[in-house]
């Protein structure tokens, strides 16, 4: 059983790591592909609609600054 | 539009592929090492597929598209068995198969919820969450790019365990460093990329010349290795004496 649980706990150190490296590595990243099986020219993603960039999040009132939590 | 030049280094690395497969079958050992001949072969199928595709519907066509991220994804998984093979290779002598299968199980699953969490926060975000086409191939591209992060650190962790077992098989070293050599060109180069703007020119044929390295260096280690050939450990570690 111990082992098993070890299994699990190295299993999940594992997923820690890798994505915390993809954190690091797709810093700033534009969202682009980082790897890709074979040699085949890489095509635009055909679930982004257009190249337009993405607009404000449109629940965020104009520019005004946050005011502090008021449960505080 | 991809350019002759990005032709031709499909072209050479379909064929690369192509050579792992026949180089294996050449030395006997293809079933010995079969996830990683499997992963080869489907490789060189989703080649002509894609080929054909492109052909067919265009690069920019959405059919393309969507065929070469799922295909990608499917191929990530494929990457990943064959890495779980080498895993099961080093610990065969262990007995450890059954421990090694629970594990990539179990990340696979986790990297599986990991996307879906990921997607479906970013969905949300942006409105109400509903699995449609565009959801679907944003998780596909995530768990494909989640995956073969799981697949760089596994490299590393196995290449660790092999320093530390004192492994000595030269073909099994071969195969597992080039694979850890495949995954670090990616990340590396992608961080690069994101640190240099300079780079980003370079980076539609990075890519796939990256793509070439892993049958080129496998397709060595089979025609050139044979299976009984020893290298003594204390040459792979850096110690000081």
């Amino acid at each position: 059983m111990s082992r098993k649980l070890t299994v699990v706990l190295l299993a999940m150190l594992v997923l820690v790591g890798a994505m915390s490296l993809k954190t690091v590595v797709v810093t700033h990243g534009d969202g682009s592909v980082i790897m890709a099986n074979g040699g085949a020219p890489l095509p635009p993603t055909p679930w982004k609609n257009g190249g337009a960039p993405l607009p404000p999040t449109p629940w965020k009132n104009g520019g005004a600054p946050l005011p502090p939590t008021p449960w505080k | 539009m991809p350019g002759p030049f990005q032709y031709c280094v499909w072209f050479l690395c379909t064929l690369l592929e192509v050579s792992v497969v026949v180089c294996s079958l050449a030395k006997g050992s293809f079933r010995r090492y079969l996830s990683l001949n499997v992963y080869m072969l489907a490789a060189c199928f989703v080649n002509l597929a894609r080929f054909k595709i492109l052909f067919t519907y265009g690069f920019k066509s959405s059919e393309y598209g969507y065929f070469y991220y799922y295909s990608d994804l499917l191929l990530t998984i494929g990457l990943y068995c064959a890495l779980m093979g080498l895993y099961s290779y080093v610990f065969e002598e262990m007995g450890a198969e059954q421990y090694v299968r629970l594990g990539a199980l179990l990340l696979l699953l986790g990297t599986a919820g990991f996307s879906f969490a990921i997607v479906q926060q970013s969905s949300s975000r942006m409105g109400h969450f509903v699995l449609d086409s565009r959801v679907m191939g944003h998780l596909v591209l995530e768990a494909s790019q989640n995956l073969y992060f799981v697949g760089l650190v596994l490299t590393y962790v196995l290449w660790g365990a092999m320093l530390k077992l004192r492994e000595t098989r030269t073909r099994l070293i071969q195969l597992v460093l080039a694979l850890g050599l495949y995954f670090s060109v990616f990340a590396a180069s992608y961080a690069l990329r994101n640190l240099s703007t300079g780079l980003s020119d370079l980076w539609p044929y990075l890519i796939p010349v990256s793509g070439c390295l892993l049958p080129m260096a496998w397709a060595y280690a089979f025609w050139r290795i044979p299976e009984e050939a020893r290298i003594a450990p204390s040459r792979l570690a850096v110690v000081p004496r």
